[in-house]
């Protein structure tokens, strides 16, 4: 029962999309790659909230977690869940942690997290600069103007045997905010992260991205 | 030769001893009367909801080696249809695995690495099966404990004994062993409310030993069609 050997796939996935979840920072409002570019630039930091909804056809209402992101640029993460299971993922200066709350209290979780780190760090350096276009595992393609919608699709398979495509909306009043981010596996079952009370360009303590707290 | 001689009794005697720590006597049931053993029955049927559920459980692994992990299981049982469905996913909400156990045996839908290894999946299952559905063999023996708590022992097929035991406090815990007395799977049920668990335990003690926590997140009835 080895849970902490999960495939490496799905270990690059859960951190690939940590790496999209953190394009709250890195999208401006625009309609094309040049001036997404160009915006992604002036964002050095956001702290937001998050909700996110699992829907699965196994439940009749989506499983509801909550908590708080951080990202300071160029590549340092706080991604913390405070419900239903505590959790808090490090990314800083290329380390990277994950924690979670247990019976002996918070532990360090041990398991596949390193190999998939080089890789994310590597595509957050990309991704910051707005390199959308480039990217080695997603196409990607933009809709709409004001509010536009990106559209990821994997291009392994690998990749593609667990998500079929991530839809990222983008605030249509707020310039280089994100709306939300859904992660479609297959009909019936996708998550849906939304994103409130978004600050960005605040100052946030390098605390945070180093100690669970 | 000597040298090889006292390796091979040393090896007997280390097989041995990993062969008695790995067999545990059987807990000895007391009868007292007819009525004693009737409400051991009635009581071992506690741990088992006798209607379709849905639960969502945290699920904190310890592994060999010390490495430890987190998941979301979320399993819909009905104990009338003898079915189950199970999804375990990551905390960030990717399912890793689902498979479904029904008349016509195990079909996994997904399986994700290590779920895909082996016999891995049909594993899962049975450990989702002991906790959430009454054994199937044949009730064997009905008694109590020297504590006073209710206990079932159920013989099913595969070479397995099945021990339920329901204590004075509602808590539960099966354990399950070879015919041999080998002890394969405890699962302890702790924070019991309404019959449903707050937090459960297992442990297997086959190969290698585990164990799995689970905190119960949420729980509803389901109607059969609603699965």
């Amino acid at each position: 029962m080895d849970f902490t050997m999960i495939d490496s796939r799905a270990t690059k996935c859960v951190f690939l999309i940590m790496m999209i979840l953190s394009c709250p920072v890195m999208l401006g409002w625009a309609d094309n790659w040049e001036d997404i570019q160009k915006e992604s630039a002036r964002i050095k930091s956001v702290s937001a909230h998050f909700s996110q909804e699992k829907h699965l056809q196994i439940l009749t209402k989506p499983l509801v977690s909550k908590g708080r992101f951080y990202f300071q640029a160029p590549d340092s993460i706080r991604w913390e869940y405070t419900s239903p299971v505590k959790s808090v993922l490090l990314m800083h200066k290329g380390n990277i942690k994950r924690y979670t709350m247990g019976s002996k209290g918070i532990v360090e979780e041990s398991g596949g997290t390193v190999e998939a780190m080089q890789i994310v760090l590597q595509e957050i350096s990309l991704w910051s600069k707005g390199q959308f276009t480039g990217n080695k595992h997603f196409s990607a393609t933009i809709k709409g103007t004001k509010g536009p919608q990106i559209i990821l699709t994997p291009k392994e398979k690998g990749l593609s045997a667990i998500i079929s495509r991530i839809v990222i909306n983008l605030s249509a009043d707020r310039p280089g905010v994100m709306k939300s981010v859904k992660i479609v596996e297959n009909e019936g079952n996708y998550t849906l992260f939304e994103f409130i009370d978004v600050q960005i360009n605040v100052n946030i303590s390098e605390t945070l991205f180093r100690e669970v707290g | 030769m000597k040298a090889f001689m006292l390796f091979g009794h040393r090896f007997l005697i280390l097989m041995a001893t990993v062969f008695l720590i790995s067999c545990s006597s059987l807990s000895v049931i007391r009868h007292t009367d007819r009525a004693a053993a009737a409400d051991a029955i009635q009581r071992c049927r506690r741990p088992f909801l006798d209607i379709p559920y849905r639960v969502v459980h945290s699920i904190e692994a310890a592994l060999p080696g010390g490495k430890t992990g987190t998941v979301v299981g979320v399993t819909v049982f009905d104990p009338a249809a003898g079915t189950i469905h199970s999804v375990i996913m990551t905390i960030e909400g990717f399912v890793l695995f689902e498979a479904r156990y029904e008349k016509g045996g195990l079909r996994v839908d997904r399986a994700a690495p290590p779920f895909d290894r082996g016999h891995f999946a049909a594993h899962i299952m049975e450990d989702v099966r002991l906790i959430f559905l009454a054994p199937q063999g044949r009730l064997a023996d009905a008694g109590v404990l020297e504590n006073g708590s209710s206990i079932c022992r159920y013989y099913e097929n595969q070479d397995r004994i099945v021990d339920v035991v329901v204590h004075q406090d509602d808590t539960w815990e099966i354990e399950t062993y070879r015919t041999s007395h080998e002890r394969l799977r405890k699962i302890r049920a702790l924070s019991v409310q309404d019959k449903i668990p707050g937090i459960l335990e297992l442990t297997g003690f086959e190969s290698s030993n585990y164990s799995l926590r689970l905190k119960l997140i949420s729980a509803e009835p389901v109607s059969a069609q609603g699965q």
